[in-house]
């Protein structure tokens, strides 16, 4: 399956009269997108705001950030199952407003929601503070349910970053990328010489408002599976997760997860990235027993010389990495283990809930639990309301002089389980 | 906390859902739970099947109390 991504840059996004995309700026109607938003009656209100990089600008509590494509020639539509009908998307030519997302914010829905400072050392631990984002500030009706309210959220940013994406269907990209996953006996055939090497994603699929969805099924009801890194690249996979904001994937992330591009750039070269599987994070024994004795037998079948395998959350799911670690190794694999820790604000403490001798070369994201103090932002889109009772806050964070501390898991994507954040030893 | 009680000279069951996780700090007496949102419990079942599988637990936990171990032992529910 082969997908060239044409890189349309976005260097501003401006509120205008009509929607355009000219010269590297991103115009947009506020009244096309909310009018697009109401039609789910779920939502009482929303408002449209803009966000720039360097600005004074807080967003929170956030949701999740969306980046708008468009498919331009191949089978489908972006997010397939879910916006788009179900057909196998991966293949062909999509478009990409890089530089630009959508990201969701408005009333809290869980306690797990996240903050994008735009300038300031909180800036330096997101990765959105780089992006021009169109910040949708969603508001439910009176009464609606946690999940109704999440879902109403998550459709609401998936269609208005459709509606962006549409604006780039016909201008020429600036720059384009192509990438190629072969059927696995042609792999092996091209590549006779390369190291196989696979990547195991694991998805966040605990519930109660921790979910993700591929192609529309909630990961928690799909057994592991072999997916084309392709199709996640236009949208087979997408959150809906209000799960701690620091190590959770935005469905940004999802659209471009860096294990997923690394791979790709040391293809034909050093390794043949041959296959990408993905499991689930359930919460009951056998499902993580189950899980994790298909993704290993899936490598074995797939005859993988290494595997990549990435956490998403933490704490029970650290089972389920060290359980794919363990019996990935055990079938002659070799394993990387990449995570993030919560190691106690001094990091002294025991990184993971669980751990194995089989475990023996991780990448780690960061330590969740490290203390910042934010700087008082000029503006605020959302509400701070919020930054005591969210992840990572805690009651009297806020000071009289508009400072909040935080560790830096309410900071969205600080310490990324797939390598989407700043934080680095270096 | 199993481990500091067990430490004062009590004997402890560890009821929980993620066992390996028990079993890597060191539990030594260990009973499956249902899951990790409702470990004593399941919204699926009715009132009375719920309290079914909460006596089931509880006795296999109370047998294990007072079963001699040499090393970590899982006790499975017999449901």
């Amino acid at each position: 399956m082969k997908l060239e991504l044409g890189y349309i840059h976005i260097h501003d996004i401006q509120l205008a009269a009509a929607s355009k995309v000219e010269n590297g700026v991103l115009y947009v109607d506020a009244e096309a997108v909310k009018k697009l938003v109401l039609e789910d009656e779920q939502i009482a209100s929303v408002e449209v705001e803009v966000a720039h990089p360097g600005e004074s600008v807080r967003i929170t509590p956030v949701k999740d950030v969306i980046e708008p494509r468009v498919k331009v020639e191949g089978p489908g539509g972006m997010f397939p199952g879910v916006i788009s009908k179900v057909d196998t998307v991966g293949s062909g030519k999509t478009h990409v407003l890089k530089g630009a997302a959508v990201v969701t914010t408005g009333k809290i829905v869980g306690f797990q929601e996240g903050i994008i400072d735009m300038s300031g050392v909180g800036a330096q631990y997101t990765p959105f503070s780089k992006t021009n984002n169109l910040v949708l500030v969603v508001q439910p009706v009176e009464g609606l349910k946690q999940h109704d309210h999440e879902h109403a959220v998550r459709m609401a940013g998936l269609k208005t970053a459709v509606y962006l994406g549409e604006l780039a269907r016909s201008l020429t990209p600036d720059e384009t990328e192509t990438f190629e996953t072969l059927p696995l006996k042609e792999s092996m055939d091209k590549y006779p010489e390369l190291p196989r090497v696979g990547y195991v994603q694991m998805l966040q699929s605990q519930g109660l408002l921790h979910d993700t969805y591929v192609y529309g099924v909630d990961a928690k009801r799909i057994i592991p599976t072999v997916i084309y890194p392709t199709e996640v690249m236009d949208g087979a996979i997408i959150s809906g997760n209000c799960v701690s904001a620091c190590d959770k994937n935005p469905t940004y992330v999802h659209q471009n997860n860096p294990i997923v591009h690394d791979l790709f750039a040391q293809h034909g070269k050093t390794i043949n990235f041959a296959a990408m599987v993905i499991t689930n994070e359930n919460v009951y024994l056998a499902d993580k027993e189950r899980s994790s004795n298909w993704s290993s037998k899936l490598c074995e079948f797939l005859g993988l010389d290494a595997v990549i395998i990435s956490e998403e959350g933490f704490g029970n799911p650290d089972t389920d990495l060290i359980m794919n670690c363990r019996k990935i190794t055990e079938k002659g694999i070799k394993t990387v283990i990449v995570t993030d820790e919560y190691a106690g604000r001094d990091g002294s403490s025991q990184s993971l809930a669980d751990a194995h001798s089989s475990a023996d070369a991780l990448v780690t994201g960061g330590n969740a639990n490290q203390v910042i103090t934010l700087p008082k932002m000029d503006k605020v889109i959302g509400t701070e309301d919020y930054v005591g009772i969210i992840a990572g806050g805690w009651d009297q964070n806020k000071h009289e002089d508009g400072t909040i501390d935080v560790e830096i898991q309410a900071i969205t994507g600080a310490t990324s389980e797939v390598g989407f954040n700043y934080l680095s030893a270096r | 906390m199993v481990k500091e009680i067990e430490r004062a000279g009590i004997p402890v069951v560890h009821i929980c859902t993620v066992t390996p996780i028990s079993l890597t700090v060191g539990a030594n007496r260990i009973v499956p739970a249902i899951a990790i949102p409702h470990p004593l419990g399941n919204p699926a079942l009715t009132a009375e099947e719920e309290k079914n599988i909460r006596r089931k637990i509880l006795e296999t936990a109370l047998q294990a109390l007072s079963t001699e171990v040499t090393d970590q032992t899982v006790f499975e529910v017999k449901y």
